[in-house]
Protein backbone atom coordinates (compact mmCIF):
# COMPACT_ATOMS: atom_id res chain seq x y z
CA UNK A 1 0.00 0.00 0.00
CA UNK A 2 1.64 3.22 -1.16
CA UNK A 3 -0.36 5.62 1.02
CA UNK A 4 -1.47 5.02 4.58
CA UNK A 5 -4.87 6.63 4.08
CA UNK A 6 -5.76 3.99 1.49
CA UNK A 7 -6.26 1.70 4.47
CA UNK A 8 -9.52 3.49 5.26
CA UNK A 9 -11.08 1.42 2.49
CA UNK A 10 -10.81 -1.65 4.71
CA UNK A 11 -13.55 -0.59 7.12
CA UNK A 12 -15.84 0.26 4.19
CA UNK A 13 -15.21 -3.12 2.59
CA UNK A 14 -15.85 -5.02 5.83
CA UNK A 15 -19.16 -3.18 6.28
CA UNK A 16 -20.04 -3.83 2.64
CA UNK A 17 -19.44 -7.58 2.97
CA UNK A 18 -21.42 -7.71 6.23
CA UNK A 19 -24.40 -5.98 4.64
CA UNK A 20 -24.03 -8.20 1.54
CA UNK A 21 -24.48 -11.27 3.76
CA UNK A 22 -27.59 -9.61 5.24
CA UNK A 23 -28.94 -8.90 1.76
CA UNK A 24 -28.57 -12.52 0.68
CA UNK A 25 -30.13 -13.85 3.92
CA UNK A 26 -33.18 -11.73 3.18
CA UNK A 27 -33.00 -12.87 -0.45
CA UNK A 28 -33.32 -16.56 0.45
CA UNK A 29 -36.06 -15.65 2.93
CA UNK A 30 -37.94 -13.88 0.15
CA UNK A 31 -37.39 -16.79 -2.18
CA UNK A 32 -39.05 -19.06 0.35
CA UNK A 33 -41.91 -16.61 0.88
CA UNK A 34 -42.67 -16.88 -2.86
CA UNK A 35 -43.59 -20.53 -2.32
CA UNK A 36 -44.55 -20.49 1.39
CA UNK A 37 -46.44 -17.25 1.66
CA UNK A 38 -46.72 -17.24 5.46
CA UNK A 39 -43.07 -18.07 6.16
CA UNK A 40 -41.94 -15.75 9.00
CA UNK A 41 -45.29 -13.92 8.82
CA UNK A 42 -46.17 -11.63 10.56
CA UNK A 43 -42.67 -11.01 11.97
CA UNK A 44 -41.14 -10.31 8.54
CA UNK A 45 -43.83 -9.87 5.86
CA UNK A 46 -42.88 -10.19 2.19
CA UNK A 47 -43.04 -6.45 1.49
CA UNK A 48 -40.67 -5.70 4.38
CA UNK A 49 -38.24 -8.49 3.46
CA UNK A 50 -38.17 -7.23 -0.13
CA UNK A 51 -37.53 -3.66 1.00
CA UNK A 52 -34.65 -4.82 3.22
CA UNK A 53 -33.22 -7.01 0.42
CA UNK A 54 -33.13 -4.18 -2.12
CA UNK A 55 -32.13 -1.41 0.30
CA UNK A 56 -29.27 -3.48 1.71
CA UNK A 57 -28.04 -4.02 -1.84
CA UNK A 58 -27.97 -0.29 -2.52
CA UNK A 59 -26.33 0.57 0.81
CA UNK A 60 -23.60 -2.09 0.61
CA UNK A 61 -22.80 -1.19 -2.99
CA UNK A 62 -22.45 2.45 -1.91
CA UNK A 63 -20.11 1.30 0.87
CA UNK A 64 -18.22 -0.68 -1.77
CA UNK A 65 -17.96 2.28 -4.17
CA UNK A 66 -16.81 4.60 -1.40
CA UNK A 67 -14.24 2.09 -0.12
CA UNK A 68 -13.00 1.55 -3.67
CA UNK A 69 -12.66 5.29 -4.23
CA UNK A 70 -10.80 5.76 -0.93
CA UNK A 71 -8.36 3.03 -1.96
CA UNK A 72 -7.95 4.03 -5.59
CA UNK A 73 -7.85 7.83 -5.49
CA UNK A 74 -4.79 8.38 -3.22
CA UNK A 75 -2.74 5.99 -5.32
CA UNK A 76 -3.83 7.51 -8.61
CA UNK A 77 -3.46 11.07 -7.29
CA UNK A 78 -0.09 10.23 -5.72
CA UNK A 79 -0.92 11.80 -2.38
CA UNK A 80 -2.61 10.97 0.90
CA UNK A 81 -6.36 11.38 1.18
CA UNK A 82 -7.30 15.03 1.75
CA UNK A 83 -9.10 14.40 5.07
CA UNK A 84 -8.81 10.81 6.39
CA UNK A 85 -10.66 11.78 9.58
CA UNK A 86 -13.67 12.86 7.55
CA UNK A 87 -13.74 9.52 5.72
CA UNK A 88 -13.68 7.68 9.07
CA UNK A 89 -16.37 9.92 10.57
CA UNK A 90 -18.63 9.53 7.55
CA UNK A 91 -18.21 5.78 7.67
CA UNK A 92 -19.75 5.64 11.13
CA UNK A 93 -22.49 8.12 10.20
CA UNK A 94 -23.43 6.10 7.13
CA UNK A 95 -23.28 2.78 8.96
CA UNK A 96 -25.43 4.10 11.80
CA UNK A 97 -27.95 5.58 9.36
CA UNK A 98 -28.06 2.37 7.33
CA UNK A 99 -28.43 0.03 10.30
CA UNK A 100 -31.04 2.22 12.03
CA UNK A 101 -33.06 2.41 8.81
CA UNK A 102 -33.03 -1.36 8.34
CA UNK A 103 -33.98 -1.86 12.00
CA UNK A 104 -36.77 0.67 11.48
CA UNK A 105 -38.11 -1.38 8.54
CA UNK A 106 -37.99 -4.57 10.60
CA UNK A 107 -39.21 -3.38 13.99
CA UNK A 108 -41.89 -0.79 13.24
CA UNK A 109 -44.76 -0.74 10.73
CA UNK A 110 -43.77 1.38 7.72
CA UNK A 111 -46.52 3.96 8.37
CA UNK A 112 -45.33 4.35 11.98
CA UNK A 113 -41.75 4.73 10.76
CA UNK A 114 -42.96 7.54 8.47
CA UNK A 115 -44.66 9.24 11.42
CA UNK A 116 -41.68 8.75 13.74
CA UNK A 117 -39.29 10.26 11.24
CA UNK A 118 -41.63 13.18 10.46
CA UNK A 119 -42.05 12.28 6.83
CA UNK A 120 -44.95 14.76 6.58
CA UNK A 121 -42.51 17.69 6.75
CA UNK A 122 -40.89 16.63 3.45
CA UNK A 123 -42.67 13.52 2.15
CA UNK A 124 -40.27 11.27 0.25
CA UNK A 125 -41.14 7.80 1.55
CA UNK A 126 -43.10 5.02 -0.13
CA UNK A 127 -41.38 4.73 -3.49
CA UNK A 128 -39.76 1.45 -4.52
CA UNK A 129 -36.00 1.34 -3.71
CA UNK A 130 -36.28 4.86 -2.22
CA UNK A 131 -38.27 3.77 0.83
CA UNK A 132 -35.73 5.30 3.26
CA UNK A 133 -37.13 7.86 5.71
CA UNK A 134 -36.45 11.47 4.65
CA UNK A 135 -34.02 11.88 7.52
CA UNK A 136 -31.99 8.93 6.20
CA UNK A 137 -32.02 10.43 2.72
CA UNK A 138 -30.69 13.70 4.14
CA UNK A 139 -28.02 11.63 5.93
CA UNK A 140 -27.08 9.99 2.64
CA UNK A 141 -26.74 13.41 1.00
CA UNK A 142 -24.48 14.65 3.81
CA UNK A 143 -22.30 11.52 3.67
CA UNK A 144 -22.04 11.65 -0.12
CA UNK A 145 -21.23 15.37 -0.15
CA UNK A 146 -18.51 14.88 2.46
CA UNK A 147 -17.21 11.93 0.48
CA UNK A 148 -17.20 13.92 -2.77
CA UNK A 149 -15.43 16.81 -1.06
CA UNK A 150 -12.77 14.48 0.30
CA UNK A 151 -12.23 12.60 -2.95
CA UNK A 152 -12.57 15.76 -5.05
CA UNK A 153 -9.97 17.70 -3.04
CA UNK A 154 -7.58 14.74 -3.17
CA UNK A 155 -7.91 14.64 -6.95
CA UNK A 156 -7.74 18.43 -7.40
CA UNK A 157 -4.60 18.78 -5.28
CA UNK A 158 -2.93 15.69 -6.70
CA UNK A 159 -2.16 14.08 -10.03
CA UNK A 160 -5.14 13.82 -12.38
CA UNK A 161 -5.63 10.64 -14.33
CA UNK A 162 -8.36 9.53 -16.71
CA UNK A 163 -9.41 6.90 -14.18
CA UNK A 164 -9.94 9.41 -11.37
CA UNK A 165 -11.71 11.85 -13.66
CA UNK A 166 -14.13 9.20 -14.90
CA UNK A 167 -14.63 7.99 -11.35
CA UNK A 168 -15.38 11.46 -9.96
CA UNK A 169 -17.73 12.17 -12.87
CA UNK A 170 -19.65 9.01 -12.04
CA UNK A 171 -19.70 9.83 -8.33
CA UNK A 172 -20.90 13.39 -8.91
CA UNK A 173 -23.62 11.99 -11.16
CA UNK A 174 -24.57 9.58 -8.39
CA UNK A 175 -24.98 12.49 -5.97
CA UNK A 176 -26.84 14.75 -8.40
CA UNK A 177 -29.36 12.16 -9.54
CA UNK A 178 -30.08 11.10 -5.96
CA UNK A 179 -31.51 14.57 -5.39
CA UNK A 180 -34.55 13.54 -7.46
CA UNK A 181 -35.41 11.27 -4.54
CA UNK A 182 -36.56 14.44 -2.77
CA UNK A 183 -38.87 15.49 -5.60
CA UNK A 184 -42.19 13.71 -5.29
CA UNK A 185 -44.84 15.35 -7.53
CA UNK A 186 -48.53 14.68 -6.81
CA UNK A 187 -49.10 13.70 -10.44
CA UNK A 188 -48.45 9.95 -10.64
CA UNK A 189 -46.96 10.14 -14.16
CA UNK A 190 -44.49 12.83 -13.12
CA UNK A 191 -43.79 10.93 -9.92
CA UNK A 192 -42.77 7.81 -11.88
CA UNK A 193 -40.98 9.92 -14.50
CA UNK A 194 -38.63 11.55 -12.01
CA UNK A 195 -38.29 8.41 -9.88
CA UNK A 196 -36.53 6.84 -12.85
CA UNK A 197 -34.07 9.77 -12.86
CA UNK A 198 -32.67 8.20 -9.71
CA UNK A 199 -33.12 4.51 -10.42
CA UNK A 200 -32.29 4.29 -14.13
CA UNK A 201 -29.73 7.08 -14.34
CA UNK A 202 -27.87 5.49 -11.47
CA UNK A 203 -27.64 1.91 -12.66
CA UNK A 204 -27.75 2.42 -16.43
CA UNK A 205 -25.93 5.74 -16.43
CA UNK A 206 -23.46 7.08 -13.93
CA UNK A 207 -22.78 3.82 -12.09
CA UNK A 208 -21.41 2.45 -15.37
CA UNK A 209 -18.74 5.15 -15.22
CA UNK A 210 -17.83 4.11 -11.69
CA UNK A 211 -17.73 0.47 -12.76
CA UNK A 212 -15.58 1.15 -15.83
CA UNK A 213 -13.05 3.20 -13.86
CA UNK A 214 -12.74 0.59 -11.08
CA UNK A 215 -12.32 -2.20 -13.61
CA UNK A 216 -9.74 -0.19 -15.55
CA UNK A 217 -7.76 0.48 -12.35
CA UNK A 218 -7.62 -3.20 -11.36
CA UNK A 219 -6.75 -4.26 -14.89
CA UNK A 220 -3.84 -1.82 -15.03
CA UNK A 221 -2.57 -3.21 -11.73
CA UNK A 222 -2.91 -6.90 -12.48
CA UNK A 223 -1.80 -6.92 -16.12
CA UNK A 224 0.86 -4.23 -16.32
CA UNK A 225 -0.58 -3.07 -19.65
CA UNK A 226 0.16 0.54 -20.61
CA UNK A 227 -2.19 3.05 -19.02
CA UNK A 228 -2.62 4.81 -22.39
CA UNK A 229 -4.15 1.70 -23.96
CA UNK A 230 -6.62 1.30 -21.11
CA UNK A 231 -7.51 5.00 -21.04
CA UNK A 232 -8.46 5.01 -24.73
CA UNK A 233 -10.83 2.12 -24.10
CA UNK A 234 -12.25 3.91 -21.10
CA UNK A 235 -13.12 7.01 -23.13
CA UNK A 236 -15.01 4.99 -25.73
CA UNK A 237 -16.81 2.88 -23.14
CA UNK A 238 -18.05 5.82 -21.08
CA UNK A 239 -19.09 7.73 -24.20
CA UNK A 240 -21.18 4.76 -25.34
CA UNK A 241 -22.57 4.29 -21.82
CA UNK A 242 -23.79 7.88 -21.68
CA UNK A 243 -25.02 8.05 -25.29
CA UNK A 244 -27.12 4.92 -24.87
CA UNK A 245 -27.94 5.14 -21.16
CA UNK A 246 -29.27 8.69 -20.85
CA UNK A 247 -31.97 8.49 -23.52
CA UNK A 248 -32.29 4.79 -22.79
CA UNK A 249 -34.26 5.96 -19.73
CA UNK A 250 -37.10 6.08 -22.24
CA UNK A 251 -37.64 2.32 -21.92
CA UNK A 252 -39.20 3.03 -18.53
CA UNK A 253 -41.57 5.59 -20.02
CA UNK A 254 -43.39 3.22 -22.38
CA UNK A 255 -46.49 2.62 -20.25
CA UNK A 256 -46.58 5.27 -17.51
CA UNK A 257 -48.64 7.88 -19.34
CA UNK A 258 -45.88 9.75 -21.17
CA UNK A 259 -46.13 10.66 -24.91
CA UNK A 260 -45.88 7.89 -27.52
CA UNK A 261 -42.53 9.06 -28.89
CA UNK A 262 -40.86 7.57 -25.85
CA UNK A 263 -41.58 4.14 -27.30
CA UNK A 264 -39.30 4.97 -30.25
CA UNK A 265 -36.68 6.88 -28.28
CA UNK A 266 -36.60 4.30 -25.49
CA UNK A 267 -36.47 1.34 -27.87
CA UNK A 268 -33.73 2.74 -30.09
CA UNK A 269 -31.40 4.05 -27.41
CA UNK A 270 -31.85 1.21 -24.98
CA UNK A 271 -31.18 -1.24 -27.82
CA UNK A 272 -27.73 0.42 -27.90
CA UNK A 273 -27.20 -0.13 -24.17
CA UNK A 274 -25.51 -3.55 -24.56
CA UNK A 275 -22.73 -1.86 -26.58
CA UNK A 276 -20.73 -0.41 -23.65
CA UNK A 277 -20.96 -3.76 -21.85
CA UNK A 278 -19.91 -5.57 -25.04
CA UNK A 279 -16.95 -3.20 -25.26
CA UNK A 280 -16.11 -3.73 -21.62
CA UNK A 281 -15.82 -7.47 -22.26
CA UNK A 282 -13.68 -6.83 -25.32
CA UNK A 283 -11.58 -4.39 -23.30
CA UNK A 284 -11.03 -6.81 -20.39
CA UNK A 285 -10.24 -9.74 -22.72
CA UNK A 286 -7.85 -7.58 -24.73
CA UNK A 287 -6.00 -6.24 -21.72
CA UNK A 288 -5.65 -9.68 -20.12
CA UNK A 289 -4.49 -11.11 -23.46
CA UNK A 290 -1.85 -8.37 -23.74
CA UNK A 291 -0.75 -8.71 -20.11
CA UNK A 292 2.92 -8.23 -19.45
CA UNK A 293 3.01 -10.38 -16.36
CA UNK A 294 1.04 -12.94 -14.39
CA UNK A 295 -0.09 -11.25 -11.22
CA UNK A 296 0.08 -13.41 -8.09
CA UNK A 297 -3.50 -12.40 -7.24
CA UNK A 298 -5.23 -14.80 -9.63
CA UNK A 299 -8.54 -14.38 -7.82
CA UNK A 300 -8.63 -10.65 -8.62
CA UNK A 301 -7.97 -11.35 -12.31
CA UNK A 302 -10.80 -13.89 -12.29
CA UNK A 303 -13.19 -11.40 -10.66
CA UNK A 304 -12.21 -8.71 -13.19
CA UNK A 305 -12.82 -10.95 -16.19
CA UNK A 306 -15.99 -12.29 -14.59
CA UNK A 307 -17.29 -8.76 -14.08
CA UNK A 308 -16.93 -7.94 -17.76
CA UNK A 309 -18.59 -11.14 -18.98
CA UNK A 310 -21.41 -11.22 -16.43
CA UNK A 311 -22.18 -7.52 -16.86
CA UNK A 312 -22.51 -8.10 -20.60
CA UNK A 313 -24.74 -11.09 -19.97
CA UNK A 314 -26.93 -9.58 -17.25
CA UNK A 315 -27.10 -5.91 -18.14
CA UNK A 316 -26.49 -6.22 -21.89
CA UNK A 317 -28.14 -9.39 -23.14
CA UNK A 318 -30.91 -9.79 -20.54
CA UNK A 319 -31.61 -6.07 -20.76
CA UNK A 320 -31.94 -6.21 -24.53
CA UNK A 321 -34.19 -9.27 -24.22
CA UNK A 322 -37.13 -7.16 -23.01
CA UNK A 323 -36.22 -3.59 -23.88
CA UNK A 324 -37.98 -3.09 -27.23
CA UNK A 325 -41.44 -1.57 -26.74
CA UNK A 326 -43.38 -4.30 -28.62
CA UNK A 327 -41.73 -6.97 -26.44
CA UNK A 328 -41.92 -4.91 -23.27
CA UNK A 329 -45.65 -4.49 -23.84
CA UNK A 330 -45.94 -8.11 -22.72
CA UNK A 331 -42.97 -8.49 -20.39
CA UNK A 332 -42.89 -5.36 -18.24
CA UNK A 333 -43.08 -6.03 -14.54
CA UNK A 334 -42.89 -9.82 -14.94
CA UNK A 335 -40.26 -12.24 -13.69
CA UNK A 336 -38.27 -11.43 -16.86
CA UNK A 337 -37.52 -8.07 -15.22
CA UNK A 338 -36.50 -9.85 -12.01
CA UNK A 339 -34.19 -12.14 -14.03
CA UNK A 340 -32.52 -9.13 -15.67
CA UNK A 341 -32.29 -7.22 -12.40
CA UNK A 342 -30.59 -10.05 -10.54
CA UNK A 343 -27.93 -10.81 -13.11
CA UNK A 344 -27.29 -7.19 -14.07
CA UNK A 345 -26.74 -6.04 -10.48
CA UNK A 346 -24.57 -9.05 -9.73
CA UNK A 347 -22.56 -8.91 -12.95
CA UNK A 348 -22.01 -5.20 -13.12
CA UNK A 349 -21.88 -3.84 -9.60
CA UNK A 350 -21.54 -6.66 -7.08
CA UNK A 351 -18.72 -8.23 -9.04
CA UNK A 352 -16.82 -4.99 -9.65
CA UNK A 353 -16.86 -4.21 -5.93
CA UNK A 354 -15.71 -7.76 -5.17
CA UNK A 355 -12.97 -7.29 -7.79
CA UNK A 356 -11.74 -4.19 -5.97
CA UNK A 357 -11.93 -5.98 -2.61
CA UNK A 358 -10.13 -9.01 -4.00
CA UNK A 359 -7.31 -6.86 -5.34
CA UNK A 360 -6.92 -4.39 -2.48
CA UNK A 361 -7.76 -6.34 0.68
CA UNK A 362 -4.59 -8.50 0.66
CA UNK A 363 -2.50 -5.36 0.08
CA UNK A 364 -4.19 -3.59 2.98
CA UNK A 365 -3.40 -6.67 5.07
CA UNK A 366 0.30 -6.41 4.17
CA UNK A 367 0.43 -9.02 1.38
CA UNK A 368 0.80 -8.78 -2.39
CA UNK A 369 -1.98 -11.34 -2.75
CA UNK A 370 -3.90 -13.67 -0.46
CA UNK A 371 -2.29 -17.02 0.34
CA UNK A 372 -2.79 -19.95 -2.05
CA UNK A 373 -5.53 -21.68 -0.06
CA UNK A 374 -7.43 -18.44 0.44
CA UNK A 375 -7.29 -17.77 -3.29
CA UNK A 376 -8.51 -21.27 -4.13
CA UNK A 377 -11.43 -20.81 -1.72
CA UNK A 378 -12.16 -17.37 -3.15
CA UNK A 379 -12.17 -18.73 -6.69
CA UNK A 380 -14.51 -21.51 -5.59
CA UNK A 381 -16.80 -18.86 -4.12
CA UNK A 382 -16.60 -16.97 -7.43
CA UNK A 383 -17.81 -20.00 -9.35
CA UNK A 384 -20.47 -20.97 -6.81
CA UNK A 385 -21.94 -17.47 -6.73
CA UNK A 386 -21.62 -16.85 -10.46
CA UNK A 387 -23.00 -20.18 -11.64
CA UNK A 388 -25.86 -20.04 -9.13
CA UNK A 389 -26.66 -16.51 -10.33
CA UNK A 390 -26.80 -17.79 -13.91
CA UNK A 391 -29.27 -20.44 -12.74
CA UNK A 392 -31.30 -17.92 -10.71
CA UNK A 393 -31.55 -15.86 -13.89
CA UNK A 394 -32.49 -18.83 -16.06
CA UNK A 395 -35.17 -20.00 -13.62
CA UNK A 396 -36.64 -16.51 -13.35
CA UNK A 397 -36.54 -16.20 -17.13
CA UNK A 398 -38.43 -19.47 -17.43
CA UNK A 399 -40.94 -18.24 -14.85
CA UNK A 400 -41.23 -14.95 -16.73
CA UNK A 401 -41.83 -16.50 -20.14
CA UNK A 402 -44.52 -18.77 -18.73
CA UNK A 403 -46.05 -15.84 -16.83
CA UNK A 404 -46.17 -13.68 -19.96
CA UNK A 405 -47.75 -16.46 -22.00
CA UNK A 406 -50.40 -17.49 -19.48
CA UNK A 407 -51.21 -14.06 -18.09
CA UNK A 408 -50.79 -11.70 -21.04
CA UNK A 409 -50.35 -13.48 -24.37
CA UNK A 410 -52.88 -16.29 -24.20
CA UNK A 411 -56.33 -15.82 -25.75
CA UNK A 412 -57.77 -16.84 -22.38
CA UNK A 413 -55.49 -15.01 -19.95
CA UNK A 414 -55.32 -16.31 -16.39
CA UNK A 415 -55.40 -14.15 -13.25
CA UNK A 416 -52.07 -13.14 -11.64
CA UNK A 417 -52.30 -15.42 -8.59
CA UNK A 418 -53.40 -18.44 -10.65
CA UNK A 419 -50.33 -17.96 -12.82
CA UNK A 420 -48.13 -17.65 -9.71
CA UNK A 421 -49.25 -21.15 -8.72
CA UNK A 422 -48.39 -22.48 -12.16
CA UNK A 423 -44.84 -21.10 -12.09
CA UNK A 424 -44.14 -22.33 -8.55
CA UNK A 425 -41.64 -24.95 -9.73
CA UNK A 426 -39.36 -22.18 -11.00
CA UNK A 427 -39.53 -20.43 -7.63
CA UNK A 428 -38.45 -23.62 -5.88
CA UNK A 429 -35.56 -24.06 -8.30
CA UNK A 430 -34.58 -20.41 -7.84
CA UNK A 431 -34.59 -20.95 -4.07
CA UNK A 432 -32.18 -23.89 -4.40
CA UNK A 433 -29.89 -21.76 -6.59
CA UNK A 434 -30.19 -18.95 -4.03
CA UNK A 435 -29.04 -21.29 -1.26
CA UNK A 436 -26.02 -22.30 -3.35
CA UNK A 437 -25.29 -18.58 -3.80
CA UNK A 438 -25.42 -18.15 -0.01
CA UNK A 439 -22.97 -21.05 0.43
CA UNK A 440 -20.67 -19.37 -2.11
CA UNK A 441 -20.89 -16.10 -0.22
CA UNK A 442 -20.12 -17.75 3.13
CA UNK A 443 -17.13 -19.45 1.51
CA UNK A 444 -16.05 -16.03 0.22
CA UNK A 445 -16.19 -14.61 3.76
CA UNK A 446 -14.31 -17.64 5.11
CA UNK A 447 -11.55 -17.17 2.50
CA UNK A 448 -10.41 -14.04 4.33
CA UNK A 449 -9.56 -16.14 7.39
CA UNK A 450 -8.04 -19.16 5.61
CA UNK A 451 -4.41 -19.87 6.36
CA UNK A 452 -2.05 -21.31 3.77
CA UNK A 453 1.21 -21.04 1.85
CA UNK A 454 2.05 -17.47 0.91
CA UNK A 455 2.21 -16.81 -2.83
CA UNK A 456 5.36 -15.59 -4.52
CA UNK A 457 5.38 -12.55 -6.77
CA UNK A 458 5.70 -14.11 -10.18
CA UNK A 459 5.93 -10.77 -11.90
CA UNK A 460 8.00 -12.05 -14.80
CA UNK A 461 6.95 -11.28 -18.33
CA UNK A 462 4.48 -13.66 -19.91
CA UNK A 463 6.04 -15.61 -22.73
CA UNK A 464 3.39 -17.96 -24.06
CA UNK B 1 2.78 -12.77 -25.21
CA UNK B 2 1.77 -12.18 -28.79
CA UNK B 3 2.97 -13.60 -32.04
CA UNK B 4 2.80 -10.38 -34.02
CA UNK B 5 6.38 -10.66 -35.27
CA UNK B 6 5.75 -13.95 -37.06
CA UNK B 7 2.92 -12.61 -39.24
CA UNK B 8 2.75 -9.98 -41.95
CA UNK B 9 0.61 -6.88 -41.44
CA UNK B 10 -1.78 -8.05 -44.14
CA UNK B 11 -2.26 -11.41 -42.44
CA UNK B 12 -2.95 -9.74 -39.12
CA UNK B 13 -5.41 -7.37 -40.74
CA UNK B 14 -7.20 -10.23 -42.47
CA UNK B 15 -7.26 -12.26 -39.27
CA UNK B 16 -8.81 -9.34 -37.35
CA UNK B 17 -11.33 -8.73 -40.15
CA UNK B 18 -12.29 -12.39 -40.19
CA UNK B 19 -12.85 -12.44 -36.43
CA UNK B 20 -14.85 -9.20 -36.68
CA UNK B 21 -17.00 -10.62 -39.49
CA UNK B 22 -17.60 -13.67 -37.31
CA UNK B 23 -18.93 -11.51 -34.46
CA UNK B 24 -21.01 -9.40 -36.83
CA UNK B 25 -22.63 -12.54 -38.21
CA UNK B 26 -23.51 -13.59 -34.66
CA UNK B 27 -24.92 -10.18 -33.71
CA UNK B 28 -25.80 -7.24 -35.98
CA UNK B 29 -25.36 -8.63 -39.50
CA UNK B 30 -26.36 -12.28 -39.76
CA UNK B 31 -25.73 -13.82 -43.23
CA UNK B 32 -24.00 -10.63 -44.48
CA UNK B 33 -21.31 -11.19 -41.85
CA UNK B 34 -20.90 -14.78 -42.98
CA UNK B 35 -20.56 -13.76 -46.63
CA UNK B 36 -17.85 -11.27 -45.62
CA UNK B 37 -16.16 -14.00 -43.61
CA UNK B 38 -16.22 -16.35 -46.60
CA UNK B 39 -14.75 -13.69 -48.88
CA UNK B 40 -11.90 -13.13 -46.42
CA UNK B 41 -11.37 -16.89 -46.22
CA UNK B 42 -11.00 -17.05 -50.01
CA UNK B 43 -8.15 -14.53 -49.85
CA UNK B 44 -6.16 -16.47 -47.26
CA UNK B 45 -3.49 -19.14 -47.60
CA UNK B 46 -3.50 -22.31 -45.47
CA UNK B 47 -1.22 -22.36 -42.40
CA UNK B 48 -1.33 -18.59 -42.02
CA UNK B 49 -2.94 -16.86 -39.05
CA UNK B 50 -5.61 -15.17 -41.19
CA UNK B 51 -6.61 -18.55 -42.62
CA UNK B 52 -6.79 -19.95 -39.10
CA UNK B 53 -9.12 -17.16 -37.91
CA UNK B 54 -11.28 -17.30 -41.04
CA UNK B 55 -11.75 -21.06 -40.60
CA UNK B 56 -12.31 -20.64 -36.86
CA UNK B 57 -14.93 -17.97 -37.50
CA UNK B 58 -16.74 -20.16 -40.01
CA UNK B 59 -16.65 -23.12 -37.62
CA UNK B 60 -18.00 -21.02 -34.74
CA UNK B 61 -20.81 -19.64 -36.89
CA UNK B 62 -21.79 -22.95 -38.51
CA UNK B 63 -21.87 -24.70 -35.12
CA UNK B 64 -23.79 -21.73 -33.66
CA UNK B 65 -26.32 -21.84 -36.49
CA UNK B 66 -26.81 -25.55 -35.91
CA UNK B 67 -27.17 -25.50 -32.15
CA UNK B 68 -29.27 -22.35 -32.17
CA UNK B 69 -31.63 -22.87 -35.10
CA UNK B 70 -31.74 -26.64 -35.49
CA UNK B 71 -32.03 -27.39 -31.77
CA UNK B 72 -34.52 -24.55 -31.23
CA UNK B 73 -36.45 -25.74 -34.29
CA UNK B 74 -36.57 -29.25 -32.89
CA UNK B 75 -37.80 -27.90 -29.55
CA UNK B 76 -40.63 -26.08 -31.32
CA UNK B 77 -41.39 -29.09 -33.51
CA UNK B 78 -41.50 -31.53 -30.62
CA UNK B 79 -42.97 -29.21 -28.01
CA UNK B 80 -45.58 -27.57 -30.24
CA UNK B 81 -45.74 -23.94 -31.36
CA UNK B 82 -48.69 -23.14 -29.10
CA UNK B 83 -47.28 -24.64 -25.92
CA UNK B 84 -46.04 -22.07 -23.39
CA UNK B 85 -43.45 -24.57 -22.14
CA UNK B 86 -41.88 -24.71 -25.61
CA UNK B 87 -41.16 -21.00 -25.38
CA UNK B 88 -39.82 -21.30 -21.84
CA UNK B 89 -37.17 -23.71 -23.13
CA UNK B 90 -36.52 -22.03 -26.49
CA UNK B 91 -36.08 -18.47 -25.17
CA UNK B 92 -33.91 -19.47 -22.19
CA UNK B 93 -31.82 -21.85 -24.31
CA UNK B 94 -31.42 -19.51 -27.26
CA UNK B 95 -30.40 -16.52 -25.12
CA UNK B 96 -27.77 -18.26 -23.03
CA UNK B 97 -26.26 -20.34 -25.88
CA UNK B 98 -26.21 -17.37 -28.26
CA UNK B 99 -24.37 -15.31 -25.64
CA UNK B 100 -21.86 -18.11 -25.10
CA UNK B 101 -21.00 -18.07 -28.82
CA UNK B 102 -20.66 -14.28 -28.79
CA UNK B 103 -18.23 -14.47 -25.86
CA UNK B 104 -16.16 -17.15 -27.64
CA UNK B 105 -16.11 -15.01 -30.79
CA UNK B 106 -15.04 -12.00 -28.71
CA UNK B 107 -12.08 -13.93 -27.32
CA UNK B 108 -11.21 -15.03 -30.86
CA UNK B 109 -11.25 -11.37 -31.96
CA UNK B 110 -8.89 -10.36 -29.18
CA UNK B 111 -6.56 -13.25 -30.03
CA UNK B 112 -6.59 -12.30 -33.71
CA UNK B 113 -5.50 -8.75 -32.84
CA UNK B 114 -2.36 -10.12 -31.24
CA UNK B 115 -1.80 -12.67 -34.01
CA UNK B 116 -2.50 -15.60 -31.71
CA UNK B 117 -4.58 -18.72 -32.09
CA UNK B 118 -7.59 -19.26 -29.84
CA UNK B 119 -5.60 -21.28 -27.32
CA UNK B 120 -2.01 -20.41 -26.36
CA UNK B 121 -0.69 -23.94 -26.90
CA UNK B 122 -2.20 -24.49 -30.37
Amino acid sequence: MKYESQGIAKMYFIAAIGLFVGQILFGVTLGLQYVMGDFLFPAIPFNVARMVHTNLLIVWLLFGFMGSAYYLVPEESERELYAPWLAKLMFWVFLAAGVLTILGYLLVPYATLAEMTMNHLLPTMGREFLEQPTITKIGIVIVVLAFLFNIGMTILTGKKTVITLVLITGLIGLAVFFLFAFYVPDNLVLDKYFWWFVVHLWVEGVWELIMASLLAYVLIKVTGVDREVIEKWLYIIIAMALISGLLGTGHHFFWIGTPDYWQWVGSIFSALEPIPFFMMTLFAFNVVNKRRRDHPNKAAVLWALGTAVMAFLGAGVWGFLHTLAPVNYYTHGTQITAAHGHMAFYGAYVMVVLTMISYSMPIMRGQKAANERAQVLEMWSFWLMTVSMVFITLFLTGAGVLQVYLQRYSETPLPFMVVQDKIEIFYWLREVAGLVFLIGLLLYVYSFFAKGKEVEDIGAAVTS
Amino acid sequence: MNANNQHSKLQLKNAANAALASILNLTLLPVIGFIALYLIYKKTTPNNIDHYHAVLGMKINIIAAFVLFVVSGLMILLGGFNSPWTWVYVISYFTIVHTAFIVIALWALVRSWSGDKLKSNQ
